[in-house]
């Protein structure tokens, strides 16, 4: 009798399984870092192991929206200057990337709906995904975050596709802390076009500190060629609750191989600081190459280029094997 | 008992091997609204294409392969008005010397191409494509109709589809494969599926 309740009982979560497993992806994702930051003659390593989950939620009429869950346990090994999710240099702590729900079956003047952990959309973050990879566009240090938790409202229309969100400021946290919010937004054509273009503004207060800023983003693809740029102008109240004025610019090139494995990219990113004395001058250089499906490799460089007013010039190698099972 | 869990433990551990993270998916929704005006909504069926299909692909397709990022679970969208489904939707890619091109093939029920947009292609050709003369050589078009517009070596078109598609016989080409591919994986992996609706 036990065996036979057991086998039902088996062959029930093979069915709830199944119908789980229906439009379910998933992969275990694990990365190693090496980082070698000249400037303070320090050597560090971050080491993930996660989960990446993607699901389509659907019944008969069609697709009522999607899930996307990433749990990464993240350590960390002589990492300076400590990340602000971890306590120290050689910490480790599970960290919550991406794990949202958008509802999709929505009306066609309608938008959809999206609750939960998401990057901000703001400039070419919007339409390039940048999690887990050495390639970056800056999207936290000119934020204050990349992620967080709150709700948006996004659609891809015929022929603009449009992402605002109302975030709360808690950053890793479901929380608004000490009154934080985020007002996020982009709009711009559609981003599977050989020229793209978008418009972003932002409005938060993070951390304590007040952030203004609007951003004009595009993309330029010819062949295996890209050209991409992000002017973003604004100010915050980082000095002594003084508002300065912010500009960040990036221009990025890019090459991929015929077959898409390897690409190569080099990007100059300038920053001008209303009270800061030189305008800060860097050039990221990097190539990442796709072994095979599972297994990437990746490479950067950064350097500064102008001397900063204080400490030395950033100075950053940084390596990585990424593998998705 | 053991075979039960071994069982439980394989179907887990099976079925998912994609090189981007999923974050960065997006379902082609202006491609559908484009091959169908009249959709309300679309039905997605997530299935993998793992080695075992891609040796199948090279049987039935001799000197075609799949390339990694077409290796992966992929969706094929069945495409809604109501509750009446109108067709189907499937995304594939295809290697070219412009990089990747990505194509959205609308696909009627009886597995015949009805029609075509392109996701991404960077030919310098691609608006020949718009072209009726051009999009004959694939539209009305099952497996094995495409399968005889083939050369021997099964990588090019024949004469008379290069000349069809003048000025652009290399996207016609790379279409050719990409067309093939896509109606070869869809009656493999969906073909049973889609009979309910």
């Amino acid at each position: 009798m036990q065996y036979l309740l057991l086998s039902l009982l088996i062959t029930l979560s093979f069915e709830c399984f199944a119908d789980f497993n229906r439009n379910l992806r998933w992969s275990l994702d694990a990365s190693a870092r090496l980082n070698h930051n000249k400037a303070i003659d320090n050597t560090s390593r971050i080491y993930a192991l996660g989960i990446d989950i993607h699901k389509v939620f659907n019944r008969s009429s069609g697709d009522m929206g999607y899930g996307v869950g990433q749990v990464y346990y993240t350590k960390l090994s002589n990492q300076i200057p400590v990340p602000f999710l971890f306590d120290s240099k050689d910490d480790g702590d599970f960290i919550i990337r991406e794990a949202h729900l958008n509802y999709t079956d929505t009306a066609n003047w309608f938008p959809n709906v999206r609750i939960g952990h998401f990057t901000m959309p703001f400039g070419l973050e919007e339409s390039i995904d940048t999690n887990g990879r050495l390639l970056d566009y800056h999207h936290g240090k000119n934020l204050g975050t990349k992620l967080d938790w709150g709700l948006s409202l996004n659609k891809v229309t015929e022929n603009v596709e449009y992402n605002v969100s109302y975030t709360l400021g808690g950053k890793d946290k479901a929380k608004s802390v000490n009154g934080s919010y985020a007002v996020t937004g982009r709009i711009g054509t559609l981003s599977h076009h050989d020229f793209i273009m978008g418009f972003s503004f932002y409005r938060a207060e993070i951390d304590g500190i007040n952030r203004k800023r609007l951003a004009i983003d595009w993309q330029y693809y010819w062949q295996t060629w890209g050209l991409l740029a992000e002017l973003a102008l604004g100010e915050d109240d980082k000095q002594a609750m003084q508002w300065q004025q912010e500009k960040y610019a990036l221009l990025e090139l890019n090459k991929t191989a015929l077959h898409e494995q390897l690409k190569v990219y080099g990007q100059v990113i300038f920053t001008d600081k209303e009270f800061q004395k030189n305008t800060e001058k860097l050039v990221n250089i990097g190539l990442s190459y796709q072994i095979s499906t599972q297994l990437e490799f990746s490479l950067s460089g950064r350097i500064q280029l102008n001397t900063p007013e204080v400490g030395k010039k950033q100075q950053l190698t940084r390596i990585q094997i990424r593998y998705r099972y | 008992m053991k075979k039960y869990y071994m069982l439980l433990i394989l179907s887990l551990f099976s079925e998912h091997l994609d090189a981007v993270a999923y974050c960065s998916l997006r379902d082609p929704v202006t491609q559908i609204k484009q091959l169908y005006p009249d959709k309300t909504n679309q039905l997605s069926i997530v299935k993998m294409v793992d080695d075992n299909i891609r040796a199948q692909v090279q049987v039935a397709l001799p000197r075609n392969d799949l390339h990694f990022s077409e290796l992966g679970q992929h969706t094929l969208y069945i495409v809604k008005e109501g509750n009446k489904s109108l067709g189907y939707v499937h995304v594939r890619s295809e290697q070219s010397e412009w990089g990747l091109v990505e194509i959205a093939w609308a696909i009627d029920k009886d597995l015949r191409i009805s029609n075509f947009v392109f996701q991404r292609c960077r030919s310098p050709k691609k608006k020949v494509a718009q072209q009726q003369r051009f999009r004959d050589i694939f539209i009305g078009k099952n497996y094995q109709e495409l399968k005889e517009l083939l050369n021997s070596d099964g990588v090019t078109a024949k004469e008379e589809v290069l000349e069809q598609a003048k000025p652009a016989p290399e996207l016609a080409n790379v279409m050719l494969r990409c067309a093939l591919k896509t109606l070869l994986l869809t009656e493999v992996l969906w073909g049973e599926e889609l009979k309910k609706y």
